[in-house]
């Protein structure tokens, strides 16, 4: 039984690793753990495109806010 | 929705770290997130596998040329369609890709937090490059063009405009010099040069090249163009030529329009340009261009080199040879050649076709410029350029009248000669002016039709037929170059038509059946009680010499013996034709030698029997009428001596008299045999055939003559026993003379030989009178002169006798081996029982 799930596991493991050198191929710029996040999203039964467009407005927001966050400092600093 | 929330808690926390201590942007960006997820946004259910890979594929290879990753990707897509663990590996990728997509549309707002990914130098490896190269690429053109520039600039050389350009060489086609690129002609040919002053402007080389193709039309243009205005002022062009040129005008007035078109269209270009300011290369995509002009003029410069080569031809050939040498570019393999040839061929040949309607139909020739493949002689009368549609070019009619009306009464002077010169010699068949496309043999068709119905017009004064024949025909549509079929059904036709009406004209209406019988009748000696009536009366003045014999007796004898023959029931148009005459006479000739018979014939059936033809019929005449004369002397001396068994009694001479008729039956044997073979198998064999063909009716007059010389030369060829071996054609006619000429002395010598055993026999009456105590004459002389006397006549006697028979014996020897079938006939005939093959082998024995 174990092993079964350990092999479930492995080929869980493998099949992230390919879609994440996809993912480095198409240059998505994504990390592992969000890639499996938005995997397993999909999987889910996500629009696979709105959750694009999701990604795509976090990162803008995440960034908007980092360099928010860091001019505050330097302000504060 | 809600078992996607810790996820969605998962990735805002990821890619905003932000918010993992600011909880009010977490809600709100969750909530944000959440909005976006329900909005359906780009939702594309239908897109399969295949399409998506092929997608993917596209952007990798967009994004990294070399094609290397394209192929990874598909690795690797294989190797995630075996993996069993995800159920939607598709929509996996989509996402990625979507991802992927949105990356390049805004690319710096990625590469900013591209510095916060961890991951990002290796990414970086692939895409910067291309761009950065596209951008240094495009940096270097520019730096370079602008450097050029520059230096011209600096240098004060100025490219030219195109549009400048293209308004010069529209210019240069149409031969005229342009502002920038100039016609440089030496005066005294058309041989131009295209010159590009070198000023400060210069014009590219391919530019150049480009314009000097160009200019090859205004070059082929002025030339065309140089010889129909030539054309036009000349005083005397051939029709062909005009036709020609009129082709060769509306063929420039579409050039002209096409100028026209391309002007307008480089006006309009330069408007476009004028409004969008200065953006070359929009205006470009609509307008003219060299290059674009090059391309639209192709055609024409094709067809300006075919009307080119048309003109260079034009010059030194001239009508039907013109049409020749077009026709003869009809056969090229380019469709556009073949079709333009046509088309030019189609006007041109319209006025050979004009002709040819009046020539074949009504037998005129219309023809003021001696383009057509026949010609006329003028000199030779009938001559008629009188057009009934009143053709400008009738014009040279009256002229020719009033020259050569003198020429005429010299003609008619010259008499005998006319007809059959007139259809010989008027009409002359001109193989170069005849067109390829007519072809030889129906050349000759047309040429004969015509004159056929020329003869038949002027000669036979038929004129009424040709003229309703013509009507009809103009019915029938007219005769046209792409119709060669109807062309030539239209030739063979008028052909039959022309030649049946021929025919029926000199048969009918001129009885060249009755004339040719009378001829057979009379001059072959056809008509046997009238020879032998004309041998009775006319034979005693005959003997006498030629001097002393007159005119008007031959004519009395002549009209006797057609009185008293039953030639008399002849028609007195025939017989008032037959004429008896004597040839020039030198001195010691007889009346025998002199005389002959005369057949009289007016036009136009002279042209059939011609003064040739005469002079056979003459020659065979005498031949014939010498055999007849032997065969009556022959008869004359058998009588005699047949009946002298009565009168004389002479006991020792009963052998002799025997030899005699032995001799005398023989000649009698050659001579009608040699008369029957003549008759029945010569003269009647080929008037069998002679009038067959006449009864047919096919062929034209030339053909009616041809058969009429073959009837003739086959009569001539048989009756004259001539020999086939060149240079001895005459050598069977000299030892039938020679045999003629023995028996006729033989004959003489039998009369002498008759007319002293009657004397002699007249002595012994007398002497036995004188012993009865009567006294009937004085006593003749003595037996020793004329036992001398009697000698001298045996010798002579027996001479001639063994001569003919020696000769006759040659004769059939040699006719058994003679090449002619007819002519061994005749040896058999003579040598009917072998008798002569006997007498050698005895002769040969002893």
């Amino acid at each position: 039984m174990s092993t079964r799930e350990s092999e479930r596991n492995s080929s869980a493991q493998q099949t992230l690793d390919i879609l994440y050198e996809i993912s480095q191929l198409l240059n998505t710029q994504l990390d592992k753990a969000t890639l499996a996040t938005c995997v397993g999203m999909v999987e889910n039964g996500v629009n696979p495109e709105a959750l694009a467009a999701v990604v795509q407005e976090l990162r803008r927001e995440g960034s908007a806010l980092g360099v928010q966050s860091t001019s505050n400092a330097a302000t504060t600093r | 929705m809600s078992k996607n929330l810790p996820n969605l808690e998962l990735l805002v926390y990821a890619l905003v770290p932000l918010s993992r201590i600011n909880v009010g942007i977490k809600a709100e960006l969750i909530d944000h997130c959440q909005d976006i997820l329900r909005s359906h946004l780009g939702h594309s259910p239908e897109t399969n596998l295949t399409q998506l890979t092929d997608l993917v594929k596209r952007r990798l290879l967009q994004l990294s040329p070399n094609g290397s990753s394209a192929s990874k990707f598909t690795n690797l897509a294989s190797r995630l369609l075996d993996q069993p663990v995800l159920s939607r590996k598709q929509e996996a990728i989509l996402f990625l890709f979507t991802l992927s997509t949105f990356d390049t549309h805004q690319q710096p707002a990625i590469q900013m937090p591209a510095v916060v990914q961890p991951r990002q130098p290796a990414n970086s490896r692939i895409q910067p490059i291309p761009v950065a190269a596209a951008v240094s690429n495009k940096e270097t053109a520019h730096s370079n063009a602008d450097i050029l520039k520059i230096y011209r600039a600096k240098k004060g050389i100025f490219y030219l405009d195109e549009s400048l350009l293209i308004r010069d060489t529209l210019y240069l086609m149409q031969g005229i010099s342009g502002k920038y690129v100039r016609l440089e002609g030496s005066k005294e040919g058309d041989r131009k040069t295209v010159e590009f002053p070198n000023d400060n402007n210069v014009i590219p080389l391919p530019t150049q090249a480009l314009i000097r193709s160009l200019a090859e039309l205004g070059h082929l243009y002025s030339r065309v163009e140089s010889y129909v205005r030539e054309r036009e002022s000349a005083s005397r062009v051939g029709m062909i030529e005009q036709s020609l040129c009129h082709y060769l005008q509306a063929q420039l007035t579409e050039y002209y329009r096409l100028i026209a078109i391309l002007e307008t269209q480089m006006s309009a270009n330069d408007k476009d340009e004028t409004l969008s300011g200065d953006e070359p290369l929009g205006g470009r995509e609509t307008g003219l261009s060299l290059r674009r002009l090059d391309v639209w003029v192709n055609e024409w410069r094709l067809r300006m080199r075919m009307m080119s080569i048309c003109v260079e031809g034009a010059r030194d050939t001239h009508g039907g040879a013109l049409v020749n040498l077009i026709h003869s570019y009809t056969d090229n393999g380019d469709p556009f050649v073949r079709g333009f040839t046509d088309e030019l061929l189609e006007e041109v040949s319209r006025p050979f076709f004009t002709t040819l309607h009046k020539w074949l139909f009504s037998g005129e020739l219309y023809d003021p410029f001696k383009e057509f493949f026949v010609s006329a002689d003028s000199s030779l009368g009938h001559v008629n350029y009188v057009h009934p549609s009143s053709l400008p070019g009738g014009i040279g009619s009256i002229p020719n009248d009033a020259v050569f009306g003198s020429f005429n009464d010299a003609e008619e002077r010259l008499g005998l000669r006319n007809g059959q010169k007139l259809w010989e010699a008027k009409y002359q068949f001109r193989r170069e002016m005849l067109p390829a496309f007519v072809g030889e043999s129906f050349g000759k068709k047309i040429f004969s039709t015509g004159k056929s119905l020329n003869f038949i017009r002027y000669s036979c004064l038929d004129s009424e037929w040709v003229v309703t024949r013509e009507k009809m025909s103009n019915t029938g549509g007219t005769l046209q170059y792409n119709d060669i079929g109807g062309l030539e059904r239209s030739i063979d036709s008028a052909y039959q038509v022309a030649s049946s009406r021929l025919f029926e004209v000199f048969i009918d209406k001129f009885k060249l059946l009755d004339h040719l019988s009378a001829l057979k009748n009379f001059l072959l000696l056809g008509h046997g009680d009238f020879a032998d009536q004309l041998m009775e009366t006319l034979g005693p003045s005959l003997s006498k010499a030629a001097n002393s014999l007159f005119r008007h007796n031959l004519t009395a004898s002549l009209e006797t013996a057609i009185r008293s023959s039953n030639i008399q029931q002849d028609p007195t148009e025939i017989l008032r034709r037959l004429d008896a005459r004597m040839l020039e006479y030198s001195h010691g000739e007889i009346g025998w030698d002199v005389f002959t018979l005369e057949y009289k014939v007016d036009p136009p059936i002279d042209t059939v029997l011609d003064q040739e033809a005469t002079e056979k019929y003459l020659k065979l005449f005498k031949h014939l009428w010498h055999m007849k004369r032997i065969e009556k002397a022959l008869d004359k001396g058998w009588m005699k001596v047949t009946g002298a068994r009565i009168i004389i009694r002479l006991p020792e001479m009963e052998f002799e008299f025997h030899k005699i008729r032995m001799a005398l039956s023989e000649m009698i044997h050659f001579t009608r045999q040699l008369e029957a073979f003549c008759r029945i198998e010569v003269i009647e064999v080929a008037w069998k055939e002679l009038t067959d063909f006449l009864h047919k009716k096919e062929g034209d007059l030339d053909a009616l003559i041809g058969a009429h010389q073959h009837y003739l030369d086959r009569m001539s060829d048989m009756i004259f026993l001539k020999s086939s071996k060149p240079g001895k054609e005459e050598v069977h006619l000299r030892q039938l003379s020679d045999i003629l000429t023995l028996i006729l002395q033989f004959r003489e010598a039998t009369d002498n030989f008759y007319n002293h055993c009657l004397s002699e026999s007249a002595r012994r009456d007398q002497e036995l009178d004188a012993e009865r105590g009567v006294y009937t004459g004085p006593p003749q002389d003595d037996d020793a002169k004329h036992r001398d006397a009697l000698v001298g006549i045996q010798e002579r006697l027996n001479e001639y006798g063994s001569g003919v028979s020696e000769r006759v014996q040659n004769l059939v020897a040699q006719l058994q081996v003679h090449t002619n079938f007819d002519c061994r006939f005749l040896a058999t005939r003579l040598s009917f029982s072998d008798y002569y093959r006997l007498k050698k082998e005895t002769q040969t024995k002893a």
